[in-house]
């Protein structure tokens, strides 16, 4: 990228294949059934954004990143950690890029290569949720919260609602739990280091 | 009208007022709910966030059990259920790659044949609104409310096909079959935060007091909601928005259980955080 280019102007003009580059749009195509070559830079998708006051790249960005294959800076964006996934652009998108199904691509290949995320937090969350659909089948969202605050050291963390949610009985102290587990954990890739998923 | 339902993990916590409710109407309306049995989670959203595959099997288990079970509808009420059961059920039919991988996750044919419904709709399409109107015996009058669709109940387009994705228009019919009035406002189908309510409060604050203050602005009495993270961010988190509007955010099941001549203890309506009863008692819907 040219040193001289200004910070405003970087993202919207000098985007351009560089020896970086990479053949990111051919595999999104392939693992995400998404043709970015289509994209007509119409700007709708950032339009129409929920979250894009806080995004360091919008929509319109992350698909021209895309098209000139610059995966580092992708898979470190904070867009893949409070995308909301409101479904918005791919709605507005005169040619049907569907990008919360893209982020999700990125945010997968994030994690596999062991990239830090901006909000850790989320990633945790993500992790423990899993981690108890894993076990028992399901969300126990007593459980969930509990674990979260523990191991997020937010121990307070909505704690203000816990007295109300009891009283009103929106909180189970007892997870319901499936059965055929055995079945559900044929769903979970074995993580690595891991031997494989019990049958 | 028999229908295989899946409830999900809230409507067995946090949501259980959208269970009780949603079992009521739908045995008054003649649909046969047949709880889709040993179900497990949908992986919304964890799963689908981190793992493509996984968030596919999930569901793919569940609409497979409803298959057994002969079924050729499965009814989710939760929006994120919804969604991706409606989402997997989709890329099963169009995606051969990922049918070949749900078959061998499941270790049986992928299920191609229950179609995925939110609640909604079969009332909309199916029941219909004159069906539902003659069933009512104590109309909403004077009840002004904001009908608020959240993101997935009407998108992706694509997937969904079901009323229009940004301007939807079938809960204010509903509403509107009940006796309700219904306001115009700017966020019917604007996301509330979803998911980040424990990971990233933030967002639920600003996006869902986004919401709030719209539905406020508008002149609405209460908000109704067809979701239970849309209601959970909505109602359990007004104060820590900083606003002060103490807003009913109640489901449209209970709306109907109360036109329908039920009794607010019967459809959980204690249950909610900001109570509409003084609400209700203004409009003489409800005795005490």
């Amino acid at each position: 990228m040219n040193a001289t280019t200004s910070p405003v102007n970087q993202y919207f003009k000098a985007l351009q294949l560089d020896e970086q580059s990479n053949s990111l749009s051919q595999e999104i195509l392939q693992n995400c059934g998404v043709e970015i070559e289509r994209c007509l830079e119409c700007g709708k998708c950032s339009g129409g954004c929920s979250n894009t006051h806080i995004f360091d790249y919008t929509p319109r960005k992350i698909v021209q990143l895309i098209k000139v294959g610059n995966e580092d800076r992708l898979l470190q964006m904070d867009a893949l950690w409070c995308c909301v996934a409101c479904q918005l652009c791919v709605d507005r998108c005169p040619s049907g890029i569907d990008i919360p199904r893209i982020i999700d691509y990125l945010r997968e290949r994030a994690i596999d290569r062991g990239i830090v995320p901006t909000r850790p937090n989320v990633k945790l969350f993500h992790e423990l949720m899993l981690d108890q659909v894993q076990k028992i089948g399901r969300v126990s969202e007593l459980y969930l919260i509990l674990n979260y605050n523990l191991k997020s050291k937010q121990y307070l963390n909505n704690a203000e609602l816990g007295p109300q949610m009891f009283f009103k009985g929106k909180l189970n102290p007892i997870p319901a739990r499936v059965k055929r587990m055995d079945k559900v954990k044929r769903l979970f890739r074995p993580k690595p280091g891991q031997k494989g998923v019990a049958e | 009208m028999n229908v295989a339902y899946f409830p999900g993990c809230s409507l067995h916590s946090m949501s259980k007022e959208y269970d009780m409710s949603t079992r009521l109407v739908c045995k008054h309306l003649n649909i046969n709910l047949q709880e889709i049995e040993d179900w497990n989670c949908c992986g919304a959203t964890a799963a689908h966030s981190v793992d493509h595959s996984l968030a596919v099997g999930l569901s793919a288990r569940n609409l497979s059990i409803a298959e057994d079970m002969k079924m050729d509808k499965v009814m989710a009420v939760c929006a994120g259920c919804f969604s991706r059961l409606k989402t997997a059920s989709h890329e099963i039919r169009n995606n051969p790659h990922m049918k070949a991988e749900v078959e061998q996750m499941l270790q049986s044919p992928a299920p191609v044949k229950p179609e995925v419904e939110h609640l909604l709709q079969l009332l909309v399409e199916e029941t219909g609104l004159e069906a539902i109107a003659q069933q009512v015996v104590k109309p909403l009058r004077g009840l002004r409310v904001a009908a608020y669709y959240g993101c997935l109940i009407t998108r992706p387009q694509k997937v969904v096909q079901f009323d229009d994705p940004e301007q939807p228009v079938s809960l204010d019919n509903l509403l509107k079959a009940l006796g309700a009035e219904t306001v115009t406002w700017g966020h019917k189908a604007e996301c509330c935060g979803g998911g980040y309510a424990a990971s990233d409060t933030d967002i639920v604050l600003d996006l869902g007091g986004q919401v709030l203050k719209s539905a406020k602005k508008a002149g609405a009495d209460a908000i109704v909601v067809a979701c239970p993270m849309c209601q959970g961010n909505l109602d359990m988190r007004q104060k820590a928005m900083g606003l002060d509007f103490r807003m009913p955010i109640i489901y449209f099941t209970q709306l109907m259980g109360l036109a329908f001549g039920y009794k607010p203890g019967q459809l959980g309506i204690n249950k909610l955080f900001n109570s509409p009863t003084a609400l209700l008692k203004s409009k003489g819907l409800v005795k005490e």
